[in-house]
């Protein structure tokens, strides 16, 4: 048995059949993972304000909510999105827009605790102080609680990221030809190298995940220092 | 625009009525209780061996060995930055390679353990690698929040021991495990719920277990709500399990530590 040609397979995995066939392998892993990075942010900043601001029985609704998101596997909400989002919506959703709908929801989830907490922990002094400078609510979160709150809550913000670079493997199950896809493609053609190739798997993996972190860590931390109390967008 | 749209709003009515009404059969029904049984023996068996192992992996971390300490980092960085899923086929696929012909063999064939009355059958390959790769990849979780527990008992209460004249390991022992065990026991209850969720994964390695058999019942039955709706209330069920537990764990002891034994800044 001769050694496989390995040049092709490397360029595969890390880009599928790209400019004959659609994206795939790693360039497919990293745009679901900023895709879903951003939506579970956006999700989990209103669903932790909401959790502020709301009292009584809509916010136990809302925790309710989220605590079902946080409760149920990845892989079962993977499933749910998968096959009602096509009943529901009554289009032909791709399987790529599920799984990322399913991920940012969980990611939402859980980052809205950490909003939420990030709020909570600045204290009734900075919401009081705001409100005898006579500014509304709104205006007190946009410009006093949130600046503040962001820096508390940058570490859970990049540790939720860098678990989505993970979770992204899921896709897998319902068939978008992401990294570990591919990679399970590959070894069933070849059959012989099932070591080496979920070795490299894992290693590109955590290289991928080495340098998510690293660079929005550097991202946030030049952006918060850079402008002082501001809060650039 | 009104009578179409009123025509099929009652067809959708009328479609989720269809399939609302239509329960399983209870053979599936029977499908779905065994793959949960199958969830919660996994969990449990890798519960038991990761948090056995997590306590070693926190100990080795806190070593006074150079090279133990930084082999436990290594290990924690690699298993926790790289998918479960990668590791699951890892293990699947790979050690079917890496093992001896002859240990595969007696992995693959049927065995049984029979302790008095009860006749342990041996499982399945897929079982023992699922088992496997769980329990690796929740000992680095499951030993960071002991690390953290460890940490997280003050300074002090290290040099209050020592002037008492106890030893290294005396300390360790009496002074700050039952400490750390206190501490960790809230984030330990949320790694133990990410066991069961994380259970789910070994479906990608063909074990029968609740996300698998969910799937079978619905690839089967075409009932999707039915089959994914019984396995997440069942999912719900065992999350909200631990969750009661660590409640009832918290309430007796807030009432017999009286209040002022453990008092820490943030503690409940």
């Amino acid at each position: 048995m001769s050694a496989p040609d390995w040049l092709p397979i490397l360029r595969y995995l890390l880009a599928g059949a790209f400019p004959a066939g659609p994206l795939g392998g790693v360039a497919l892993t990293v745009a679901l993972t900023l895709a879903s990075a951003v939506l579970s942010a956006l999700l989990g900043l209103a669903g932790g304000i909401a959790l502020v601001m709301t009292r009584g029985a809509l916010h136990m609704l809302l925790l309710a909510v989220v605590g079902f998101f946080r409760a149920i596997p990845v892989l079962m909400l993977i499933f749910w999105t998968f096959f009602l989002m096509p009943v529901l919506l009554h289009i032909d959703v791709p399987g790529l827009a599920t799984v990322v709908c399913a991920l940012a929801l969980i990611g939402g989830a859980y980052l809205s605790h950490s909003v939420q907490a990030g709020i909570v922990a600045l204290g009734d002094g900075q919401w009081q102080a705001a409100m005898s400078l006579g500014i509304t609510h709104a205006q007190a979160l946009r410009h006093v609680l949130l600046p503040q709150a962001v820096r508390t809550m940058t570490p859970s913000f990049v540790n939720q990221w860098v678990s989505l670079i993970k979770d992204t493997s899921l896709a897998y199950i319902v068939g978008v030809p992401e990294f570990t896809f591919l990679a399970n493609q590959v070894n069933s053609r070849l059959m012989v190298y099932p070591a080496q190739i979920f070795l490299f798997v894992g290693l590109v993996y955590l290289v991928l995940c080495g340098a998510f972190q690293w660079a929005v860590t550097r991202l946030l931390a030049g952006t918060f220092d850079a402008g002082g109390q501001t809060r650039s967008r | 625009m009104t009578a179409a749209g009123l025509f099929y709003l009652c067809q959708c009515i009328s479609f989720w009525m269809v399939t609302m009404n239509a329960w399983l059969e209870p053979r599936y029904v029977a499908w779905i209780w065994r793959g949960f049984a199958m969830t919660l023996v996994l969990s449990a068996s890798v519960i038991v061996c990761a948090t056995l192992l997590g306590f070693a992996l926190a100990l080795a971390r806190s070593a006074r060995a150079a090279a133990l300490r930084r082999a436990a980092a290594g290990y924690v960085l690699i298993f926790r930055n790289s998918p479960l899923l990668v590791q699951l086929l890892f293990w699947y696929f790979g050690a079917a390679v890496l093992l001896p012909d002859n240990v595969m063999t007696w992995l693959n064939t049927p065995h049984a353990v029979t302790l008095g009355p009860v006749t342990l059958d041996w499982p399945t390959f897929e079982f023992v690698a699922g088992w496997f790769g769980l329990t690796c990849y929740s000992t680095t979780f499951i030993g960071e929040e002991f690390r953290a527990g460890m940490r997280g008992v003050r300074g002090g209460q290290y040099q209050a021991a020592a002037a008492l004249g106890l030893t290294r390991f005396a300390t360790l022992r009496h002074v700050i495990l039952p400490q750390a065990v206190r501490i960790a026991t809230p984030p330990l209850a949320g790694q133990y719920m990410n066991v069961i969720k994380n259970s789910s994964l070994t479906m990608a390695i063909g074990l029968a277990e609740l996300s698998y058999s969910s799937r079978q019942v619905e690839t089967e039955t075409l009932k999707t709500f039915q089959s994914f709706g019984m396995a997440t209330l069942l999912y719900i069920a065992a999350i909200a399990a631990i969750e009661v537990a660590l409640l009832i764990w918290q309430r007796r002891g807030a009432y017999q530590s009286g209040g002022s034994r453990f008092v820490r800044p943030g503690g409940s």
